[in-house]
């Protein structure tokens, strides 16, 4: 394994970015193969098409994810790449670790692949890119043995779940995401592992509206924190910021001088709902009003709270895909309690009435999202129990999501229509 | 009436053996017995993978059920 010349990826080491091309070389100094890997993509970039094979049945044993097969379709000119598997391990939630076990992790993959890693892939978690057929059951014991971690999720499985820092740093985080994360993720290893659904599914928990990890974008269930009482102002700390005494958003943007502070420009015209004002030197919500979006609390972080009565907003249905358009999650339930002290009962018995009712109903290779749209969010939420509210959409006054059915009209479609405009003229 | 758990896995092997083609998506299970939960036919097949009588094929993005000696024939002539 020797190297090539690629001059069409050299040009991608010219820009003032960090570049693929120069990492992979510098790899390829210890791990030759990885001179193929730079081979193969410039014949792609020259023919215009990928050169890799996707998919087969390589695995570990008993496990139906966490494992990607690739091959090359030119193995007899690159044969560093003739299996190129990719396998996914769980991160720790919110992705701390220690360096001990990153050096440990680092070395089991300079053992048995390519020592390439993604760090971290889409769904979260970790990538390690390229390994032979041969490498993966020793890999996996070690990994499991050795450092007591695991595969994550692919293929039409339960995805790794992924969670925010949450309470662990977070002043703001509405519940424990990783607890929760922790727990359904061992409450569900037999879905992480083992296929049982139509297509991919995945959960993320954020603590609060910021949504740290993305979930109203990248998970088919979004659990973000709220809260359902009133955010919690300490007028005293107000005045301090209209003084200029407290930097405003943390003292996030003190790089560049932007005049001083303008509570009504920087904080009030930028309520979504309009729902805060000054009444003399006194800042003023109107909570009933707010959509619990973070932005005044982001801004004044030492005078405004979340309120205290919290818990977490559930939404369904996001998905970012290569087909059809990106969607984000729709909110279904506004308010749900997320407690460690009943198991996360009310959660779990959420999801696993979106699952029975998606592996039944759920095409193949559709995300839930899609089947929602599909049958129509007024479907949707009969089949969930849950009863219409102004909520679930985003302008209401607009959008006619609340369809009757017969069994709902004062006698039906049938009824006497003449003897009832008799009464109510149309 | 649902089947036994052994009437199940010969309907799901003789599916994978019989389809068109090797690779089949779980849902094409759920035919093999009406009367069978999902849930359920998931767990059998996941069975069968454990006693060899299945394999798994993945794309990567979705994962499929497989007789064994078809897909590994095909695998060869890839
Ligand atoms: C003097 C004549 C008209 C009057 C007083 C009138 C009045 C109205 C009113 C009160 C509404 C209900 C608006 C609402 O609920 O938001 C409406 C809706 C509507 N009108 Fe008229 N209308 C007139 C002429 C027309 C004509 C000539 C057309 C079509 C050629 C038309 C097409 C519609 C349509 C399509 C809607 C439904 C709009 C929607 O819901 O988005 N109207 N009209
Ligand atoms: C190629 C032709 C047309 C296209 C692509 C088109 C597309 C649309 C779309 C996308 C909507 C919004 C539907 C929604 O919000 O759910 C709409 C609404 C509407 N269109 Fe068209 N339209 C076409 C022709 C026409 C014509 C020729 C008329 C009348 C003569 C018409 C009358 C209306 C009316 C009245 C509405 C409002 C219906 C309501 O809100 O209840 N459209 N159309
Ligand atoms: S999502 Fe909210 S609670 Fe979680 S880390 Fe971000 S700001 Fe904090
Ligand atoms: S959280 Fe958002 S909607 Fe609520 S008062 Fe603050 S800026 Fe307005």
């Amino acid at each position: 394994m020797a190297k090539h010349e690629t001059p069409l990826l050299d040009q991608l080491e010219g820009g003032p970015w960090p570049s693929f091309v120069s990492d992979l070389k510098h790899q390829a100094e210890t791990k030759p193969e990885v001179y193929d890997i730079l081979g193969q993509l410039e014949l792609s970039y020259k023919d215009r098409i990928t050169h890799w094979k996707h998919g087969g049945i390589v695995g570990v044993f008993g496990y139906g994810g966490g494992i990607v097969g690739r091959y090359s379709d030119v193995p007899e000119q690159f044969p560093g790449v003739e299996h190129f598997h990719t396998i996914r391990v769980a991160q720790p939630a919110s992705k701390y670790y220690s360096t001990e076990n990153l050096r440990k992790l680092m070395d089991l993959w300079e053992k048995h692949g390519s020592a390439v890693t993604n760090m971290h892939g889409s769904t979260g978690d970790i990538i390690l890119l390229g390994c032979r057929t041969e490498a993966l059951e020793p890999f996996f014991w070690d990994l499991t043995h050795e450092m007591g971690q695991d595969l994550g999720g692919s293929g039409s499985n339960l995805r790794t779940p992924e969670c925010c820092l949450g309470t662990s740093r977070c002043e703001w985080s509405c519940y424990d995401t990783q607890e929760t994360c922790y727990h359904l993720t061992l409450h569900y290893q037999d879905e992480i592992h083992r296929p049982a659904f139509p297509y991919k599914f995945k959960f993320k928990f954020s603590g609060c509206a910021n949504d740290c990890v993305a979930a109203i974008a990248r998970s088919d269930i979004s659990v973000i924190g709220t809260w359902r009482d009133e955010i919690r102002i300490d007028q005293a700390a107000v005045k301090e910021y209209i003084a200029g005494n407290y930097p405003s958003n943390g003292g996030s943007h003190s790089g560049r001088d932007w005049g001083p502070f303008d509570i009504q420009k920087e904080v009030i015209d930028l309520c979504p709902t309009e729902c805060m004002w000054m009444e003399g030197d006194e800042l003023k919500i109107d909570d009933k009003e707010c959509t619990r979006c973070m932005h005044c609390i982001n801004v004044l972080p030492r005078a405004l709270r979340p309120g205290a009565d919290q818990g977490a907003s559930i939404l369904v249905g996001a998905k970012a895909p290569i087909l059809d358009g990106a969607q984000m999650s729709t909110l279904i339930v506004p308010f749900m309690k997320i407690e460690k002290e009943n198991e996360f009962e009310e959660l779990i018995e959420f999801i696993e009435t979106v699952w029975d009712w998606w592996m039944e109903v759920g095409k193949n290779r559709e995300r839930v999202g899609e089947t929602m749209q599909r049958i129509g969010l007024n479907n949707f939420i009969k089949i969930m129990g849950l009863e219409p509210i102004p909520q679930m959409i985003r302008i209401p006054r607009e959008n006619p999501y609340v369809f009757w059915a017969e069994e709902e009209v004062e006698g039906g479609f049938d009824r006497d229509i003449d003897e009832f405009r008799a009464r109510h003229a149309a | 009436m649902p089947l036994s758990d052994d009437e199940l896995k010969d309907a799901i092997c003789e599916k994978a053996a019989k389809s068109p083609k090797p690779q089949l998506y779980i849902k094409d299970f759920y035919k093999c017995d009406p009367d069978s939960k999902p849930r359920k036919i998931k767990n059998v097949a996941n069975e069968l993978v454990r006693e060899g009588r299945l394999m798994f094929w993945s794309s990567g993005s979705t994962t499929m059920y497989a007789d064994p000696s078809r897909i590994q024939n095909e695998e060869k002539n890839r």
